[in-house]
């Protein structure tokens, strides 16, 4: 990948990396690069371990990579953790002032053709009248230097990352400095033979914004016109929370952490039954307590939007790295059978675009909605042009002259495509019984058999009108005759379309069908993808593929192969592109 | 405030919007079940203040008290069990013009969505809840709920209740809220005054009705009460603003039963002031 650049940022959680990554990216963003970026870290405050990987571009970078060309390290730990993972020839950015013990791994970096750049980043901060945690800014300005970059992009992010506190500019931009002039006798990274930028600027160009998907998420909500979120912490879904009570005020978002994840989704319901868009986020054990909320969604065709944020479980599992291991949670969880419509986002565009979908389908449909969303799309920072164009805002609700002309039983009037008019409490003198028992036209309970068959059918009978309203999947990299094609959902996309671009130049040819909409299956564009190529496989984040499984038993086929992961990493690039070689007719 | 002749009279004056709650649907609790006066008295608290159907939305649990969901013609939810004051919390978030009444059994309330119950109050959202207190889950046919009377032989407890009963008023009075009440269904009207208050009350107000059951508690029906109530109005220098008066006139449950307002916090702030909004 001669147009981009792999970077690890590693050391101790707690030490600063997160600041130190964050410039890292802002400026990298100023040359006019593309970003993405994950934070991998522990379940922990501080101690353990934490990193960042960033990949950055000219073109528009999608996934990750799992090996890196420069890694910088602030301890041993760091060292031993990821050494091996410097692509040969890499770069070595070493902070650590003591050599004892790394030299085996000196020595293979020698034989590797990974050059060193190593200074005492602690004894330096020291010595420019800084604390030890600033030895982040020298190794800074040493890993900027590694890049080959000029000085002023960084300095420039600095300078506002710490613009309100002046006498600590001082010092960390002395550090910097420090870092960025310490003798590298290396080649760094942009001035390498075979590596293409491309015509870069030499002006800060700040235009593309920097978020991670939970952000995005949040900006969606309110080009949506939410009015409450309701949430219980829990990761990856927290930051959600946090970037909602932010903003409140400015939104006026009603924003309530509640005592646990059952009142999240009843408060959800209850502010939707009267006819205010709510939103809620949780991960799938959360999620597991609110299922019976979305059963009564179901029955008293209320709207409810659920945001779950996977992580690979069961039970705790590993609550701050990622999976798709909830899908078959998404779709089949909750008791009773109902109408329901799952979503799945594979980046931060999508977030925000595809959270206004999932309640615009919610209210126009009175059904639940499941969006799910991965740890890697949550706080993956992504560098964006712009968001998408915002979809109508369609509620689903009765509205002027015609409130008066309701009658209590159109609420649940048993009608040919079993979608019925729903009108918020107190909007119109025809009051009905949302009811979760079963009930007739105007909610009233009944246990007679014609009738409650009629209502039941009626619930799910909307499943058509709501399948034949969702887009269809993507294709991506040309519809059919291809060496190997995919299928997927989620952030599985990302790296898809890197792997389309790598083989294109290798003159393989990879297309991909990417589902946003999940459930219910569409199924015209998935026909003709299978009739055109004949090698198609799946990709998805869970041991089982639950997608595939799905999508197999719904078009009696069967795919050619399954790549899966379930470790807590998502996709990587090489690894994809290892099974297209291996796969590929 | 047991005394009563003005409430019908004002009744009286409001018979067609009384009216418009009333129900011609079968009714399907047993005969002298105490929901039948609770929702006579709501009804009436609903009329006298004033609250037309578009004025209000009533969200109830699942049991014998949920099973009125349908039986008063209004804008209603009926939940799920246990699960009735975040549902009725979040309505009223949803809609802050419209009064909303929640209602829930002594089971659902105390068993099964306890922790609710706490945070409603310590949130202080604008709710009236009304807390049916049986001492038994009814619907399920009697069994013993956390306030039934311990060694009281019911189903599932053939040799009776093992545990204490918990003390529903005492609980609340210790979380700090803004408005407790306790009434009983032997008493309509005094029932609807205590509804009338709680309506009016901005944050939340907790209101425990002890409730007859014929079927399934036989240890305390309404001539049991009513042998034993006693009001907060008829003690001299009651301070119905002082939580510990309150906390040692709510722990009797055998003897000298009090009903009434038996605490209220004028300045405790409810959920939107104290949020804010």
């Amino acid at each position: 990948m001669p147009n981009r650049v792999k970077i690890k940022i590693a050391g101790e959680s707690g030490a600063g990396l997160l600041s130190a990554g964050k410039i890292t990216i802002r400026a990298l963003r100023n040359k006019g690069l593309y970003v993405v970026a994950d934070r991998e870290y522990p379940s922990l405050i501080k101690g353990g371990h934490s990193c960042f990987r960033i990949n950055a571009g000219r073109g528009k970078v999608h996934g990750l990579c799992s090996g890196f060309d420069v890694l910088m390290t602030l301890d041993k730990t760091s060292v031993v953790a990821y050494f091996d993972e410097i692509n040969d020839n890499g770069i070595w950015v070493m902070g650590y002032e003591r050599l004892e013990g790394l030299e085996e791994y000196i020595k293979k970096a020698k034989e590797r053709g990974i050059q060193i750049f190593h200074l005492p980043a602690r004894r330096i901060s020291t010595e420019q009248g800084g604390n030890f945690l600033m030895q982040n800014m020298v190794i800074l300005g040493m890993l900027w230097k590694a890049l080959g970059f000029e000085y002023k992009f960084i300095e420039n992010e600095v300078r506002e990352e710490f613009a309100d506190k002046p006498k600590l500019l001082e010092i960390d931009l002395r550090c910097l400095a420090a870092g960025y002039e310490g003798s590298f006798d290396g080649v760094p990274f942009a001035k390498r033979d075979g590596v293409n930028f491309g015509e870069m600027t030499d002006e800060i160009s700040g235009e593309r914004m920097i978020l991670d998907g939970n952000d995005a998420l949040v900006h969606g909500a309110v080009a949506a016109k939410c009015g409450a979120y309701f949430a219980y912490p829990m990761s990856p879904s927290s930051s959600i929370l946090t970037y909602m009570a932010e903003r409140a005020k400015e939104t006026g978002i009603i924003v309530k952490q509640c005592e646990d994840e059952i009142t999240v989704a009843n408060m959800a319901l209850g502010a939707m039954f009267m006819g205010m868009r709510s939103l809620l986020a949780t991960s799938g054990g959360g999620y597991d307590l609110m299922t019976e909320t979305v059963s009564l969604a179901g029955m008293i065709e209320t709207p409810l939007v659920a945001i779950i944020a996977q992580r690979p479980g069961p039970a705790t599992g590993l609550p701050t790295w990622t999976g798709q291991g909830d899908f078959n949670l998404a779709v089949y969880s909750a008791h009773g059978e109902f109408s329901r419509v799952v979503l799945a986002v594979s980046n931060a565009e999508d977030c925000y675009l595809m959270v206004q979908h999932a309640l615009n389908l919610a209210e126009e449909f009175q059904i639940p909605v499941i969006l799910l969303t991965e740890k890697q799309i949550a706080e993956s920072l992504w560098t964006i042009d712009g968001f998408g164009e915002d979809p109508e805002i369609r509620r689903g609700l009765v509205k002027g002259e015609e409130l008066a002309g309701l009658s209590n039983s159109d609420r649940y009037k048993i009608t040919e495509n079993g979608l019925s008019k729903r009108w918020a409490p107190g909007s119109s003198d025809a009051y009905y019984f949302a009811n979760g028992d079963e009930h007739g036209e105007d909610g009233s309970l009944t246990e007679e058999a014609d009738l409650a068959g009629r209502m039941y059918e009626k619930r799910l009978k909307k499943m058509a009108i709501i399948e034949a309203a969702l887009p269809e999947p993507e294709v991506f990299g040309g519809e059919g005759g291809a060496d190997i094609s995919f299928v997927g959902w989620g952030s599985s996309k990302n790296v898809m379309l890197d792997v389309i671009e790598e083989c294109r130049e290798i003159g393989v040819k990879v297309n991909y069908l990417h589902f946003g909409y999940v459930f219910p299956l569409k199924k015209a564009v998935l026909k003709k993808f299978l009739d055109e190529n004949k090698n198609v496989h799946v990709i998805e984040g869970n041991y089982t593929g639950q997608f595939a499984n799905f999508v197999e038993g719904e078009m009696k086929f069967e795919f050619r192969g399954r790549l899966l992961k379930w470790n807590g990493r998502s996709f990587f690039v090489e690894e994809v592109l290892d099974y297209v070689n291996e796969n590929k007719m | 405030m047991a005394c009563c002749s003005t409430q019908i009279e004002e009744l009286r004056d409001k018979m067609r919007s009384y009216q418009q709650w009333e129900t011609g649907k079968k009714i399907t609790w047993c005969g002298g079940c105490g929901n039948y006066s609770i929702q006579n008295a709501m009804k009436r608290a609903l009329t006298l203040e004033n609250l037309g159907r578009r004025d209000v939305v009533i969200c109830y649990d699942v049991g014998c008290s949920g099973n009125g969901s349908d039986k008063i013609e209004a804008y209603t939810i009926h939940g799920l069990h246990g699960r009735v004051l975040p549902l009725a919390a979040g309505a009223a978030i949803g809609n802050r013009d419209i009064k909303v009444i929640a209602t829930a059994g002594d089971g659902a309330t105390f068993s099964e969505g306890v922790n609710h119950l706490v945070h409603a109050v310590r949130n202080d959202y604008p709710v009236v809840f009304i807390f049916h207190n049986n001492e038994n889950y009814g619907l399920t046919t009697g069994q013993p709920s956390a306030l039934t009377k311990k060694g009281v032989k019911m189903n599932s407890a053939p040799d009776g209740v093992a545990f204490d009963a918990l003390n529903a008023a005492d609980f609340v009075l210790s979380l700090k809220p803004s408005f407790v009440a306790r009434s009983y269904s032997g008493d309509v009207d005094h029932m609807t005054d205590i509804f009338r208050a709680g309506i009016k009350h901005k944050g939340f107000s907790f209101i425990e009705v002890f409730q007859a059951c014929p079927t399934y508690n036989r240890e305390t029906p309404d001539d049991w009460y009513a042998e034993r109530v006693r009001y907060v109005e008829e003690l001299k220098d009651y301070d119905e603003t002082d939580i510990w008066q309150a906390r040692k006139l709510v722990e009797d449950l055998e003897k000298d039963i009090y009903l009434g307002i038996v605490y209220r916090n004028p300045k405790k702030q409810n959920f939107w002031e104290a949020s804010g909004l």
